[in-house]
């Protein structure tokens, strides 16, 4: 029951969140973006037909009102079909959202756990030749630009000039098979580029929590250095690890896949939002964005409720104990 | 009595700042000295092209297309006969020019933006810049990039626009916390109680007290910003005039495919340069102005 | 019978501004069944020499750079990482400071004590569970079913403390270091926690070696008592003799120091003139000289070697009888 009252507050509080997301992409795509008017005309329009298209597209309402009739459409959830190709907003999420998740969701397990593992090996010889090449490696794969990584990549793996082994574009996920050959090289590139990041994060949280007294205390007790780490030291971790994976995932999904969709031609969520600016199919950004705001309020809630999991000093009214 | 007082005078260690001692650190530091040499090279390199005295050429279509690397042109021609070494030396230049433009700036709004929270933390105009930063950050970055580029058209500082409205961020938060810290400090106390006003103090005497992170923060920002411009360009609402390593990345995508590597690799490789070591300085620099770490010693 | 022998020990650490001796040719034995207290200023290195018996010196910065520890027959200073991982906790076990913080916040009481129990003694997991039970009622935690479901954070800082000694006890340690274990702790629960200490101790037949500033402690516990200032042991003695004759200025001093009940007020208590010098810029002679009275020419010039066999002086000019009492 405490669960059920906790979640509820926390949902009402996101409320402000949603609120500005949704007014400032409100205004800023949907309001000072590419005007469709004369678009959809052909040449010569006369006024009764510009008037006639602009009730069409909503352009005629004040912005106060077309602004509350977003809130209503997010309300219930149904934005209505897509200017560009007409197809339900709701229909064309469904079909790409998923794609974009099997596309990105790879890499970024990948990335963190890989990152959390370089982490504590750095941690466990810090200062030593290990723990260098480490973080320079790390800063390495932080200097690269996540395009040229791809395109490398592609290159070595998938063309004709280097081992051609992978699908240069394309998706599908018919066989097992055929998602590992299309979902490899766009891993490949995904973890290539995080992997800096989480590895210099992760053991900076690591070696901070090396720094504490219990620490100390379970060397006392001959408690071997592996297992020190990964339990000992890790589950103290948990709270900004958790903070940063959780956090990391709408931005992840949006802004990851988008490079990627857009260079390997995967038919995914990213790919639709971007062609939706740039083509400025109101619905769809609508729709997209409005998702995406509720999408962090949530992951706010699933971290409160996963540091409660992670560390029995807090408790759910926000105090700790 | 002599003995007493030469104990304790030998027991107070020299006086040390802050910045003496991370000049100090931070000269010791073998990997951040040669970082900055290279930034340095690169700046050169950029100014040169900014004063005119090279690379003016870099839009000349005059070489054959797709010649390799010669004595003439040093990295080979691009597809339309362009000298690749030309057009990356150019792009040098705006490289420096959009990361010095988002980092300054953003630096600086990030500042008034955190030390104005944090003074007045808790009370509204605080929940109003705390509301803020959670709506930007909420909105993927490559959407809003984009919408900022549309919206203002043709503007060719769209994307400095859109990259300083959500890089700002990082900083004012890094800011509003530690101003959170300082209000409490005495020195505040004794500024108020002999009148001097809030504005005055946030400026003057709190926010010169973040001047470590304001630095460090800069340049995390103006190596993010060279990165993102490189997406931007290919993306199409990155640099819209003259010369970069991300556009000349976005042709060489076309290249590739047919064989031709060169400019691909030129863009590549210079733009790593420049971002490993601006990452190569900016942690020397982080280690040097961490009151905590020690030289030679790992934290 | 001797459990530990600590022979010339030197201890020294790295920093910013040169090279610091903490630890400066120490030497000491403990016997099976005593308690042996530890005792100095903050900063006498009292600390270090109880960490370097585990091989606890943080090693980037510290490093045990001279001298031997003889534990079971074995130089401890030469052990491998894994051999010392074995030793600790199970035949030399210690115990820190702060209850607050030593334990680990995220896992319960229980969870931490089996974990010692299986990785020294090899027992199962309900083994180990009925064991720590049986350590806490032990160590006067009552209730123990419960408690040791709990964690940390739950509990008070005397019963941390006594959580803290059931796990050091848990293995039938030789050897027990305790590191300031009362300082953190209000008076009553200091005193509890002390007998507890005591009590235990004769009941495991264990050494302790009990790391103090506090000379009540001192006085009320051990049996024999070393007093160390500025990296260096200045007197050693059994407790009686060292608190009825100190023979050591310094020694004499802290014990003037202390407050007590006196027949006739004073103005001001007593207090040892000057500071402790900076271990990067020690004096030439000996360390105590500058706040020395009775500091003649050849204490600045010479340093002063230990001497003296059941009460050990490192003084050119000890103080004879009758020097404790103003």
């Amino acid at each position: 029951m405490e669960l059920v009252q906790y979640t509820v507050r926390k949902l009402i509080a996101g409320i402000p969140l949603i609120f500005g997301v949704t007014l400032i992409s409100f205004l800023l795509m949907v309001y000072f973006g590419p005007d469709k008017t004369y678009e959809l005309l052909g040449k010569n329009p006369t006024p009764e037909q510009i008037e006639e298209i602009r009730a069409q597209l909503g352009y005629d309402k004040p912005v106060v009102e077309r602004y509350f009739i977003y809130v209503k459409e997010l309300a219930t959830l149904d934005f209505g079909n897509s200017e560009s190709t007409g197809e339900k907003v709701n229909d064309l999420l469904a079909r790409t959202i998923p794609v974009s998740l099997l596309l990105v969701t790879p890499g970024f397990i990948l990335g963190n756990l890989l990152g959390i593992a370089f982490a504590l090996i750095a941690a466990r010889y810090r200062g030593g030749w290990v723990d260098k090449t480490i973080m320079g490696l790390s800063a390495v794969g932080m200097s690269i630009s996540f395009l040229i990584a791809i395109i490398a990549f592609q290159l070595l793996l998938s063309s004709n000039y280097g081992l051609g082994w992978f699908p240069v574009r394309g998706w599908s996920t018919d066989t097992p098979l055929d998602y590992l050959r299309y979902v490899t090289v766009p891993t490949l590139a995904t973890v290539f580029v995080a992997l800096g990041y989480n590895t210099r994060f992760y053991r900076a949280v690591i070696v901070e929590e090396l720094t504490r007294d219990h620490v100390r205390t379970a060397r006392a007790f001959g408690v071997p250095p592996l297992k020190l780490l990964s339990v000992h030291v890790l589950k103290n971790c948990m709270i900004p690890i958790i903070t940063r994976i959780v956090f990391s995932i709408p931005l992840i999904v949006i802004s990851g896949s988008l490079l990627l969709e857009t260079y390997f031609g995967i038919p995914g969520v990213g790919k639709v939002a971007y062609d939706a600016i740039t083509t400025g199919d109101q619905p769809v950004l609508k729709a997209v964005v409005g998702w995406t705001a509720i999408l962090f309020v949530f992951a706010q809630l699933l971290t409160d409720i996963l540091y409660r999991a992670a560390d029995p000093r807090i408790s759910l009214n926000g105090s700790s104990e | 009595m002599s003995a007493v007082a030469a104990d304790l005078t030998s027991a107070l260690p020299p006086r040390q700042t802050l910045w003496s001692k991370a000049i100090y650190k931070f000269r010791r530091d073998r990997a951040g000295l040669i970082g900055l040499g290279i930034v340095l090279l690169y700046a050169l390199a950029a100014a040169g092209v900014w004063l005119g005295f090279w690379a003016t050429d870099w839009a000349d279509v005059s070489g054959p297309k797709w010649a390799p690397a010669s004595a003439e042109y040093w990295f080979g021609t691009n597809m339309i006969g362009q000298d690749i070494f030309s057009r990356s030396l150019y792009s040098t230049r705006t490289a420096f020019e959009v990361g010095l433009v988002v980092a300054v700036l953003s630096t600086l709004i990030g500042a008034v933006f955190g030390a104005i929270s944090g003074f007045f933390s808790g009370s509204f105009i605080d929940e109003l810049v705390v509301w803020l930063m959670g709506v930007l950050d909420s909105i993927p970055f490559y959407l809003l990039v984009a919408a900022i580029a549309f919206s203002l058209g043709d503007n060719p500082y769209a994307m400095h626009i859109a990259m300083i409205s959500t890089f700002w961020i990082g900083t004012s938060r890094l800011v509003r916390g530690e101003v959170i810290k300082l209000k409490e400090f005495e020195f505040v106390e004794a500024a108020r109680s002999i009148g001097v006003g809030q504005l005055t103090i946030i400026f003057r005497h709190i926010l010169p007290n973040t001047l470590h992170i304001l630095l460090v923060q800069s340049t995390i920002t103006f190596v993010a910003a060279i990165k993102s411009e490189v997406i931007l360009s290919f993306l199409g609402i990155g640099v819209q005039d003259g010369m970069s390593w991300g556009l000349m990345i976005s042709e060489s995508t076309l290249e590739v495919l047919a064989g031709f590597f060169n400019n691909f690799i030129a863009a590549s490789v210079l733009m790593f340069g420049l971002v490993m070591a601006f990452n190569m300085f900016s942690d020397a620099l982080q280690d040097a102005l961490d009151p905590r770490s020690t030289v030679g010693g790992d934290s | 019978m001797t459990v530990l022998s600590v022979r010339n020990l030197q201890v020294e650490f790295a920093t910013e501004r040169g090279r610091v001796r903490a630890v400066d040719n120490v030497s000491f034995d403990v016997s099976a069944g005593e308690i042996l207290g530890l005792v100095g200023e903050s900063g006498c290195g009292k600390t270090v020499t109880g960490l370097s018996i585990l091989g606890l010196i943080p090693s980037p910065p510290g490093q045990i750079t001279g001298g031997e520890i003889l534990f079971g027959g074995r130089d401890l200073t030469k052990l491998s990482d894994k051999d010392y991982e074995q030793v600790r906790g199970s035949e030399i076990s210690m115990i820190f400071q702060e209850p607050m913080t030593a334990l680990n916040p995220v896992f319960t009481v229980g969870a931490q004590m089996t974990e010692i129990l299986r990785l020294h003694r090899g027992l199962t997991r309900k083994q180990a569970r009925a064991a720590a039970i049986e350590l806490l009622s032990l160590t006067g935690i009552p209730a123990p079913e419960q408690r040791i479901d709990e964690y940390p954070h739950q509990m008070s800082g005397g019963m941390r403390q006594r959580v803290m000694i059931a796990m050091a006890l848990s293995c039938d340690p030789k050897l027990l270091i305790a590191d300031e274990p009362t300082t953190a702790l209000d008076v009553t629960t200091q005193a509890q926690v002390l007998e507890q200490i005591v009590g235990l101790q004769q009941q495991f037949d264990m050494a302790v070696v009990l790391i103090t500033h506090d000379l009540g402690v001192v006085a009320e516990t051990c049996d024999r008592a070393i007093v160390m200032y500025c990296g260096e042991i200045v007197e050693a003695a059994p407790v009686e003799a060292l608190f009825a004759r100190p023979r050591h200025p310094y020694t004499a001093g802290l014990m003037r120091s202390l407050p007590r009940l006196r027949d006739e007020p004073v103005d001001r208590l007593p207090v040892i003139d000057g500071m402790v010098p900076d271990l990067l810029e020690l004096p030439s002679g000996c360390r105590f000289a500058a706040r020395c009275e009775n500091a003649a020419e050849d204490c600045r010039e010479k340093r002063p070697a230990i001497d003296g066999n059941g009460h050990a002086v490192r003084c050119f000019y000890p103080l004879s009888a009758g020097g404790a009492h103003d």
